[in-house]
């Protein structure tokens, strides 16, 4: 019987990458702030105006704000009834080149260019229109193609049958969507069961919490903003068109993720744009 | 025309003892274990493996992508019996195209256990997304699985049972199935050159595909690699047409001796002699390209990682160049050479490569790869370790081989049928 190790690093983890980043320091270094100046000028370019019609729904998260709580995670792991090795959104902490440590909170990037929807070979995963990359569970073979092509670790393959509650229930929610069956591959799904009836009961997702993801909700800093890319009166464009800098993870793949940071603000060199 | 078949015996002392019984007894052993595993995975699921959500592709993984390019000769011999109709291949195409299926229905079978929800295997049949290449690949082999089995049958019904049995006068039934199965296969010999081309081209298609499986996933390093689709073909028509050159010798020369010549065994050699040294040549060009004339930093520092784990780089040059170069061109040169032995143990090395090829594909990307940390971004190595039902199932799929090919090796008679048209 194997344990999934735990997404997180733990401080061991975290040795070896010191180790690593002397090795490597001056090479991440010209390429992140490669990445991080051609970033704003792309995710301008490319928030707003996607798919023409209808709402794209992305989100923003303020790298400054978060404070590493992880109710995020807990949050989505009540709503979604996961275990803790089953994280569909984690935190963890990373450093800048400065060696500054800061908390990265990776909830699933919904690319609009996704590796994993153009892998399924069953077309399990797909775009939806609104630009939220959803899944068909009862498609699923669980060949973990998906998990493989994910740049952002982001998928989770269910290796066990269903637990019955929670270890975050009832504390951080309870469970709002079925359980998924074992042997199928699993993701975030920016709470498509809230999005969905929240917009026939005339609600906005990003403004209502009844139709905003859990952990939007859950962020006692309001560090993840969400809404209509497409809108510019929505809170995350707003937020977008106001932040000084933005950053996409992994911008040089081209995935186009639909979840934007700010990115830390501790280190002078990143400062501006 | 009835072919003699001798049977290899070992000799204990004065006794010479016909090992069949006790081989075949080991690998129904080897079945009834892997059954016990395959019972396992298939109640309690993947769990019970060793894969992890860092290393999701693993044991099973690479038993599939290595039988099915060693069954790559089926393709190679096909063409070359059926297009280029050169006659004295005949009966060791046929040993190919069986080769071809053991190969073909293995890695099937061993995929069944690998998905979460295996009694959705036939999903991509009907849900099709022609952009993943694990679509096109299900396809394919589902599709070439059927070409094999109608290239095999007409192998198949030259055993003796079809030619007259007690059973076919007793049970009318069986009589039936006999003269159908003897009618289609004479039809399917008949459209050999079309099935042939079908074969090629979907042969060609997925074993290119199955480099490019990995090949395409640009945000994993050593695998985004534009000539891992070529490296994949050649490398299962080097080391497919080594093991048919392998089971060949066993198979018609030792045991059906006269059957063929021993010029065609040498010919099989310099095929796969050929191209594992064109392999070879594409693999160094490669190499260059990917850690020499060019710099990517994921490239360079997931081989330093891969190297600190194990020895990564000298399973290349070893395994992958210094040793298929010389193997390569001793088949080459086995109209010189001429010692079976020589040549047989030179080509173990081909098969061995392309195993060892597949294996590191799929854990080098795997074990060390890219953070998505956006600053400090370093090369993660995961773990992986198989467990006793990986094993097991393995030992299933190994044995189906062996059993399936064992029975082929003592039982058909790879008659020639070129003087009956």
């Amino acid at each position: 019987m194997s344990e999934i190790k735990k997404e997180a690093p733990d401080s061991e983890n975290t040795a070896s990458r010191r180790d690593f980043l002397k090795l490597t320091g001056a090479l991440a270094g010209a390429a992140a702030v490669a990445q991080v100046a051609i970033t704003n000028k792309a995710a301008h370019a490319s928030s707003g105006g996607e798919e023409g019609h209808g709402p794209q729904w992305g989100m923003l998260i303020d790298i400054n704000l978060c404070i590493g709580c992880q109710y995020c995670t807990f949050a989505c792991e009540a709503i979604n009834n996961l275990a803790d090795d089953m994280k569909y959104c984690v935190v963890t902490t990373e450093t800048t080149q400065s060696g500054e440590e800061f908390f990265l909170s990776r909830p699933c990037m919904h690319c609009q260019e996704a590796p994993c929807v153009h892998v399924c070979p069953v077309r399990a995963t797909f775009k939806r229109p609104d630009g939220i990359v959803a899944m068909d569970y009862t498609r699923c073979i669980g060949c973990r193609y998906c998990q493989v092509a994910c740049p952002y670790d982001a998928r989770v393959f269910n290796w066990r049958d269903p637990i019955e509650l929670s270890p975050q229930s009832p504390t951080f929610g309870l469970q709002e969507v079925d359980n998924r069956p074992r042997g199928v591959v699993e993701k975030c799904t920016f709470c498509t069961h809230r999005i969905d009836p929240g917009l026939e009961r005339g609600l906005v997702p990003g403004i209502d919490p009844q139709a905003t993801p859990a952990c939007v909700v859950a962020c006692p800093t309001t560090a993840r903003i969400f809404g209509d890319l497409n809108n510019p009166e929505s809170p995350v464009s707003v937020a977008l068109s106001e932040a000084k800098t933005i950053m996409r993870l992994r911008e040089e793949l081209s995935t186009e993720p639909h979840v934007y940071y700010i990115p830390p603000q501790t280190d002078n060199r990143f400062q501006g744009s | 025309m009835q072919t003699t078949i001798h049977y290899p015996k070992l000799r204990f002392g004065k006794k010479y003892v016909d090992i069949f019984p006790y081989w075949i007894g080991l690998l129904i052993i080897g079945v009834l274990f892997g059954l016990v595993g395959a019972f396992v995975v298939l109640r309690d699921g993947l769990q019970v493996t060793g894969l992890s959500n860092k290393v999701p592709w693993g044991l099973w993984i690479s038993i599939d992508l290595s039988s099915i390019s060693l069954g790559g000769s089926a393709f190679v011999f096909g063409v070359i019996v059926y297009l280029l109709r050169i006659k004295r291949f005949e009966i060791v195409g046929k040993l190919a195209v069986l080769l071809g299926f053991l190969g073909y229905s293995t890695a099937g079978m061993v995929l069944l256990f690998d998905l979460g929800q295996p009694l959705r295997f036939w999903h991509p049949i009907v849900f099709w997304q022609v952009h993943s290449l694990l679509w096109e690949i299900t396809m394919c082999v589902v599709l070439y699985l059927t070409v094999l089995v109608a290239e095999l049958l007409p192998v198949i019904v030259e055993l003796p049972f079809f030619e007259g049995h007690p059973l076919h006068e007793k049970y009318p039934i069986i009589k039936k199935a006999v003269e159908l199965a003897k009618s289609l296969s004479h039809w399917l010999h008949k459209i050999g050159p079309v099935l042939a081309v079908i074969g090629l081209t979907l042969s060609l298609l997925h074993q290119a595909s199955l480099g490019a499986t990995y090949s395409v996933l640009y945000g994993r390093g050593v695998w985004f690699n534009q000539s891992a689709p070529t490296q994949f073909v050649f490398s299962a028509m080097s080391g497919g047409t080594a093991l048919l050159f392998f089971m060949s010798v066993i198979i018609f020369r030792v045991m059906r001796p006269g059957l063929v010549k021993d010029d065609v065994l040498y010919d099989v050699a310099r095929i796969a002699g050929g191209v594992t040294l064109l392999l070879t040549y594409l693999r160094l060009w490669d190499w260059a390209v990917t850690n020499y004339y060019s710099f990517d930093r994921n490239i360079t520092l997931q081989t330093e990682a891969l190297n600190a784990i194990a020895p990564y780089s000298m399973a290349f040059w070893l395994g992958q160049a210094l040793l298929p170069a010389i193997a390569g061109a001793l088949l080459l040169s086995a109209k010189s050479v001429k010692n079976f032995r020589y040549l047989m143990t030179a080509s173990v090395i081909p098969i061995f490569a392309a195993i060892l090829t597949r294996w590191n594909y799929n854990f080098a990307g795997l074990i060390a790869s890219s953070t998505y940390d956006p600053y400090t971004p370093v090369i993660r190595v995961s773990s992986y370790a198989p467990t006793w039902v990986e094993f097991a199932v393995a030992s299933l799929v190994i044995s189906y081989w062996l059993l399936a090919f064992s029975f082929a090796a003592r039982y058909l008679p790879f008659k020639s049928s070129h003087k009956e048209h």
